[in-house]
């Protein structure tokens, strides 16, 4: 395992996430402006589309929050990068002194700015073994926390989860309303299902922040609930920055795991259409692809 | 709807004239707050003491910027745009006092802000959100920095701004907020779509 080539990929990864937002993001981003019917939010989605073009012109971050920063490393045997925590604080430090990232993460009772963006427990990463892979798997998100304030979470019971599913269906659109504008839409949504509080909250996170936006959920099931519930909540008209308008959210992202007999933990967790991550797969041969 | 160029500091009868929907450029200056600085300014109302900048009139943004020190110890804006505004909401009367008329941000504000919008004539306006670099095109200077010690975000920037928009008035001064009418509109469609 070359460490030298997986320090450079994460790195790059790092600082590629934080001046651009993902293909798949833009490419749905683009898709809403062509078939938006309202004039305020056709000039919202047509600044988001232009502030990507000047980011990118100026070299500068597409959003002055970086948001927080969470990592997903899956390894195979043999193949765990050597203190990988290092290399992704000092991408993280390089980025904030070039004024891609603002310093950002404070401690959370006394309120004081680390000044680089890491502290304790940041950056947060998330470790994942698969025996017999020969790769190395690296996904970095930056999520950005106002749209935190919209999440939810509730531990739910079979009565709770209603006829077809109409109780877990009404907590998801009702939690969308809610946050309306406050995430940044057009935004997109992550939705843990199973396990306990802690599993599922994970889930959220993951689902939104490593899959293409613009996937299909091989569960057929999930697939089925993402796609009606994405239609719903853009028919309610909430738009582009929660001013009106066609579309609202972009993606919504579920992932399940088997949970008690007693409930159904779900976890709502809202993605601003700043959809800053990127990720690559390096083979143990030495061989790079990008996977975000 | 309407556009209008404002300059600050902006007075009552222009900011009880914008209507729902219109579009505003500000020029002039913005003040950026966020919690840490409302909580600053609360503190100091309570003791008696001075505020740090003259609020009549002013432009409140709900906004941490990204500045970078230069060599001659000026600041130079990188990018700004606007953070999740009902994190201020305990301070909507607050405001209204301190004479504020423009509070700009994202994601709307509630019911106290809407209150306040109307006794104390000041409007609420939608910034594009994530739109950082875009915005900052409209930031001339920064002319100082107040409380750096809260960091970068928390910190009171006093910005030099022409033509800073577009701004889409979210919350008018007589009682109409298209955050609260959608919100309601939504509610109903979910009432009939997905009955209990």
């Amino acid at each position: 395992m070359n460490e030298q080539l997986i320090k450079q990929e994460i790195h790059d990864a790092i600082i590629r996430a934080v001046t651009g937002i993902s293909d798949d993001v833009k490419g749905l981003l683009e898709e809403a402006l062509a078939k938006e019917t309202n004039p305020t939010a056709q000039s919202m989605l047509s600044a988001m589309l232009e502030n990507l073009s000047i980011a990118k012109a100026a070299d500068k971050g597409v959003c002055q929050s970086p948001g927080y920063p969470t990592s997903w490393l899956s390894f195979g045997d043999g193949n765990l990068p050597h203190d990988i925590k290092s290399t992704i604080m000092e991408a993280l430090g390089e980025a904030t002194k070039k004024g891609y990232l603002r310093p950002s993460i404070v401690d959370p009772l006394t309120r004081e700015n680390s000044g680089n963006n890491t502290g304790k427990g940041v950056p947060n990463v998330e470790f994942e073994y698969n025996p017999g892979q020969e790769y190395v798997d690296f996904i970095i998100s930056f999520k950005g926390c106002g749209a935190e304030l919209g999440n939810a979470i509730q531990i739910m019971t079979p009565a709770k989860l209603g006829k077809d599913l109409v109780g877990l269906k009404r907590f998801i659109i009702e939690t969308a309303i809610n946050a309306g504008g406050k995430p940044c839409p057009p935004f997109g949504i992550g939705i843990g299902i199973g396990g306990q509080m802690d599993m599922c909250a994970k889930m959220s996170r993951k689902a939104i922040s490593t899959r293409r936006w613009d996937d299909v959920n091989p569960d057929p099931q999930l697939a089925a609930l993402e796609k009606e519930l994405k239609d719903e909540i853009n028919s309610l008209g909430i738009g582009a920055a929660g001013t009106g308008g066609d579309t609202v959210c972009l993606a919504v992202k579920m992932e399940r795991a088997h949970t008690h007999t007693a409930i159904c933990p779900v976890a709502i967790n809202f993605h601003c259409w700043v959809a800053r991550r990127a990720g690559v797969r390096i083979y143990n041969d030495g061989r790079v692809e990008k996977l975000l | 709807m309407k556009e209008y160029k404002l300059t600050t500091p902006v007075s009552e009868s222009e900011a009880r004239g914008l209507k729902l929907g219109d579009v505003v450029y500000v020029s002039g200056h913005i003040f950026t707050s966020r919690d840490m600085a409302h909580l600053k300014y609360k503190a100091l109302l309570e003791s008696g003491d001075p505020l740090p900048k003259d609020f009549a009139g002013a432009a409140i943004f709900h906004a941490g910027p990204v500045c970078l020190k230069q060599p001659d110890g000026s600041w130079k804006l990188q990018l700004i745009g606007p953070t999740t505004s009902i994190r201020m909401e305990p301070y909507a009367e607050m405001v209204g006092k301190m004479g504020a008329k423009l509070i700009i941000g994202k994601g709307g504000m509630g019911d106290d802000t809407l209150a306040a919008c109307a006794k104390y004539g000041y409007v609420y306006l939608q910034a594009a959100p994530g739109c950082a670099a875009k915005l900052a095109q409209g930031v001339k200077a920064v002319k100082d920095v107040t409380y750096f010690e809260l960091g970068m975000p928390e910190a009171l920037w006093d910005l030099e701004v022409e033509n800073f928009g577009p701004l889409v008035v979210g919350m008018d001064s007589e009682g109409n907020s298209v955050y609260h009418s959608l919100k309601k509109a939504a509610i109903e469609k979910m009432e009939k779509d997905y009955p209990l």
